[in-house]
């Protein structure tokens, strides 16, 4: 009723024909597909070379599965994506036609950018050898959406009218979820006439497609919306379409009608909501070509290798439609077209109204790419200021405002882009069609669409990075506070240690200012054995103990005998007098944080020990150490008392101790420098008949220090104990001499203890710090050498 | 006049009342304005401002113990944005500030490497993965670009590189104005 007076008026106001259809705006350009909807469609082009881009539309680029130089079939496997498809949206990549790979190499992509990225190139023999059914398809019908899923993810199917988006990841899972399929046979880009062939030669393919679809996914409605300017399509999917629940619907020409959301409104009515799928509101729409594809994947295996593609424009003498083979190259189906002059200018990818210039002309056809289009460069229209006519916000087919969107890109104001809804856009280019002073719009809205996502992007990576660096400074802290905690238990440990030794020294001291003045002989005698038994501790403390106290704690737990407390005491007074390499387990009780950095220090050692530690502990502490331990001493206890009686020959012992212990460090030193002190542990016990003592603890120690081996604390270690054998024996010298006069010796005892510990602190940060300065000499050779390498 | 003295009695209670539980009940916990500057920085973490990080800064700006131009990466748009946020006077920025460069993300020599895990204890973001004595790389995703683990490293094996262009991340060139073309 309205149309013929539309149509009358339509002669002098062209946009009235707007109010035919259902969406907003659209536009009417020339459309010029005569030019190759009027030639039969060509044969297949066998190209010399075929590119086939690893990166597809969507998702990441797929793995190869062949090496150059391999002979491909047609249908062959190429590449697909070893991740899980459900993420992923990569679908595999099948050979066009058979050949040889010539190269895996970056090749430049049908893309606005003409950026490079890796493609296989295959050569193709001409020979056209197929592996049939490559899929496996049984033929079967497709019940579940699950299964046809499958076979689309498999045949390797996108989505041929634009976007390219995997169509696999586009259906729904739950069966019935789509009430309506929707068929997309609308191309309203001027020039295609891809799809139009498409339904005049295979309309009943596409029909089946839709119905196989329309079974696995329960859809009850099948509507396929053509536009008016394809009558011969129209017939002959009507023609297809009877006995079967798919209905043709005969849509007004006008741009964008082949818009999904257009096309969608226009069929059923609906108009898709903001930031919503079309499967959110149970409707499903395909490209004619997509339908054709899925029905030659389910009946016949063949994953989807070849389109149809137009290749037309004002620049051709002979445009045609051919169904191309993925990766054919541009300029040879531009070639087969007779260009009317040289082709040295960029062909188009896609129709004229939102196609896009390709850089090379050598690029290939990708599966989603419907036209090869080459009109020879015009004259542009010089861009004039906006005069804010409004004829761009009225032929916006999504109802946007594209002035206002504009000036705010103009103005780098994306924010406020946003607002507008630019990411609604769907770059159809009506605006720019329209627009009076030429201003490129559609490229503002680009470019402002790239910018927000960058903008996006780098803000989801601040808000990335104000995570993880909040999360390590809670980490540091953390450590902070748990490495404080230790300490301050290992320090209250320390705390309750000498704490109780207080407890008993004080009965020894008590003790042995009345037996040393009484017996001051007998004191020297012990101070002998117990340089002896320095010895002894030298090893442990080699081996990194910091049992000694341990040990005397319990042996006075366990035996608290007044020798033996003598003896005790003894210990102590050598343990700061005689000073052999003991200070570094004397001074752990003194000093937590050096008792905390020895410990770190030769844990490594320890964990050697451990070992032997343990085989010692299996034949010594089986029969109770304590006993073990008073029998060592009753064993030492002779010695002490011969010594005792004649000053001299303590004197002499004295020396002789001195000597086995020089003896012992050079063999501790040697051993230290080639293996980890566990052999110094043995050698010496070999020599010493009661080493039984230290090892119990010594495991207990192994068990509660958790430790890190470092080659400078090894070095650190080392050099300590070279240093320490050195002091060790200049002391024992001392001790020989003092040995003499008991009375002297109590007094230089003293001196010792109290004057001694500064000395050999200070001599072993010498130590350290000379291991530090080697370990750091020893790195820069390390790097030199990194370096020259 | 008693009455009035009783209205205006009861009103002040009154609002006495409303304004003593607003208090309460919209109460703001910590310093809005440090979060608001919180946001706008662009949390590299790099410390060129001399705090250990973005919030610091932050927290030290909402306070006004610091000057408004101290973070580079952000440069002159963050700091005129910051003024704004404070109200304090806006400075220029110095000289080291450079144009606003494209984002740069590091990269380990992995055959220089040395493993010395200095880098790591460096990175304020846990991006960089590594072991002592093994090899260490970059997350990219996660690289803020704040060089900061360029000058510890002891063999000079990290460099700063460009971003990657890609068909992902190619970003549509703008058109070209109608005051440039008519120039």
């Amino acid at each position: 009723m309205l149309r013929p007076f539309i149509e009358q008026i339509a002669k002098i106001y062209p946009t009235a024909k707007r109010y035919l259809h259902v969406f907003h705006g659209g536009v009417f350009p020339k459309y010029n597909k005569e030019l190759s909807a009027n030639q039969p469609v060509r044969t297949q082009i066998i190209p010399n070379k075929l590119i086939l881009p690893l990166q597809q539309q969507v998702g990441l680029a797929a793995e190869v599965l062949v090496n150059v130089g391999d002979y491909v079939k047609k249908n062959q496997l190429l590449a697909k994506s070893s991740k899980d498809p459900k993420k992923a949206l990569i679908v595999p990549m099948h050979a066009p036609t058979s050949g040889v790979i010539e190269s895996i190499e970056p090749a430049i992509l049908a893309h606005p950018s003409g950026l490079l990225d890796m493609a296989i190139t295959l050569k193709p023999d001409g020979k056209n050898i197929t592996i049939e059914n490559v899929l496996n398809v049984s033929k079967q019908p497709i019940e579940t959406p699950d299964q046809l899923k499958d076979i689309l993810f498999h045949a390797g199917i996108i989505g041929m009218g634009g976007a390219g988006f995997p169509t696999y990841a586009k259906i729904p899972s739950r069966p019935g979820q789509i009430h309506t399929l929707l068929i997309n046979g609308a191309e309203c880009e001027p020039f295609i006439t891809c799809d139009d062939l498409l339904m005049q030669t295979q309309a009943d393919e596409i029909v089946q497609g839709a119905l196989i679809t329309a079974k696995a996914l329960g859809s009850s409605k099948i509507i396929c919306g053509i536009e008016s300017n394809k009558p011969t399509a129209i017939k002959a999917m009507t023609q297809a379409a009877i006995g079967t629940i798919v209905e043709i619907k005969t849509v007004e020409s006008v741009y964008p009608m082949g818009g999904q959301k257009q096309l969608t409104l226009e069929l059923t009515g609906i108009e898709m909501p903001h930031k919503t799928h079309a499967v959110d509101i149970g409707l499903l729409m395909m490209n004619v070509a997509t339908f054709t594809a899925i029905y030659r994947a389910v009946m016949f295996g063949e994953p989807l290798t070849a389109r149809m593609v137009t290749v037309s424009g004002l620049g051709f003498n002979k445009p045609f439609n051919s169904v191309a083979m993925i990766g054919t190259p541009f300029s040879e189906l531009a070639e087969a077209a007779e260009p009317k002059s040289k082709l040295d200018y960029p062909l188009v990818m896609g129709g004229p109204m939102m196609g896009v210039k390709v850089k090379d002309n050598g690029v290939p056809i990708t599966k989603t790419t419907n036209c090869v289009l080459a009109n020879p460069p015009e004259p542009v229209d010089m861009q004039m200021p906006c005069i804010r006519c409004g004829e761009c916000m009225d032929a916006c087919p999504v109802n946007l405002l594209p002035q206002q969107m504009y000036f705010h890109a103009q103005a780098h104001e994306f924010d406020k882009v946003e607002k507008l809804n630019v990411f609604d856009c769907i770059e159809c280019g009506c605006c720019s069609f329209v627009c009076p002073s030429h201003i490129p719009l559609v490229q503002y809205y680009r470019h402002s669409k790239s910018e927000l996502k960058e903008i996006h992007a780098e803000q989801k990576a601040v808000d990335l990075a104000k995570e993880r660096h909040e999360f390590r400074t809670a980490r540091i802290e953390r450590e902070k506070a748990e490495r404080e905690a230790r300490l301050k238990a290992k320090k209250e440990a320390v705390k309750k240690q000498s704490a109780a030794k207080p407890a008993d020294n004080p009965a020894n001291n008590a003790d042995t200012p009345k037996k040393k003045p009484a017996s001051s002989a007998a004191a020297a005698a012990a101070r002998a054995a117990a340089a002896r038994r320095a010895a002894k501790t030298n090893q442990d403390s080699a081996t990194g103990s910091t049992q000694t106290p341990e040990t005397s704690a319990s042996s006075e737990e366990k035996m608290p005998s007044a020798r033996l407390k003598a003896i005790e005491a003894a210990k102590q007074a050598t343990q700061q007098s005689a000073q052999q390499d003991l200070e570094q387990g004397s001074e752990k009780t003194t000093d937590p944080k050096v008792a905390a950095r020895n410990a770190a220090m030769l844990a490594a050692k320890k964990r050697a020990a451990a070992k032997k530690a343990e085989k010692v502990a299996e034949t010594e502490s089986d029969t109770s150490t304590p006993v073990d331990a008073v029998n060592a001493l009753d064993t030492e206890k002779p010695d002490q008392t011969t010594i005792k009686k004649d000053p001299k020959q303590a004197a002499k012992a004295a020396a002789m101790a001195a000597a086995k212990k020089r003896a012992q460090a050079k063999i501790e030193k040697k051993a230290n420098a080639e293996k980890p002190s566990e052999s110094v542990n043995t050698t010496n016990k070999t020599e010493d008949a009661s080493p039984s003592q230290p090892e119990p603890s010594q495991m207990v120690d192994l068990t509660q220090q958790t430790t890190e081996t470092d080659a400078s604390r090894k070095e650190a270690a080392r050099k300590a104990a070279k240093l320490a054998a050195k002091e060790a024996t200049k002391k024992r010298a001392d001790a020989a001499r003092v040995t003499k006069q008991q009375a002297e010796a109590e007094r230089a005892e003293t001196i010792e203890r109290t004057g001694q510990v500064d000395p050999v602190t200070d001599k072993r940060n010498k130590a350290v710090e000379a291991a530090r300065q080697r370990a750091a000499l020893r790195k820069t050779q390390k790097n030199q050498t990194n370096s020259d390498e | 006049m008693i009455e009035a003295i009783l209205i205006f009695l009861g009103l002040a209670i009154l609002f006495g009342l409303l304004l003593g539980y607003a208090s309460i009940r919209f109460k703001v916990e910590g310093n809005p304005m440090s979060e608001q500057i919180d946001k706008i920085l662009p949390q590299t973490q790099c410390g060129q401002c001399g705090f250990p990080g973005c919030k610091p800064y932050a927290d030290a700006l909402a306070e006004d113990k610091t000057e408004v131009n101290l973070c580079i990466p952000g440069g002159n748009e963050v700091m005129i944005q910051i003024s704004e946020i404070t109200g304090l006077e806006p400075k220029q920025m110095d000289e080291t500030a450079t144009e606003t460069k494209t984002k740069e993300t590091a990269y380990i020599n992995e055959d220089l490497c040395i493993g010395c895990v200095l880098c790591i204890k460096e990175c304020p973001v846990d991006a960089i993965l590594g072991a002592t004595k093994l090899m260490h790389t970059v997350i990219q995703q996660e690289c803020t670009g704040c060089e900061k683990c360029v000058p510890v490293c002891p063999v000079d094996c990290i460099e700063m590189l460009p971003q990657h262009v890609t068909p992902k991340n190619w970003k549509w060139p703008e058109p070209v104005t109608i005051k440039e073309a008519s120039k």
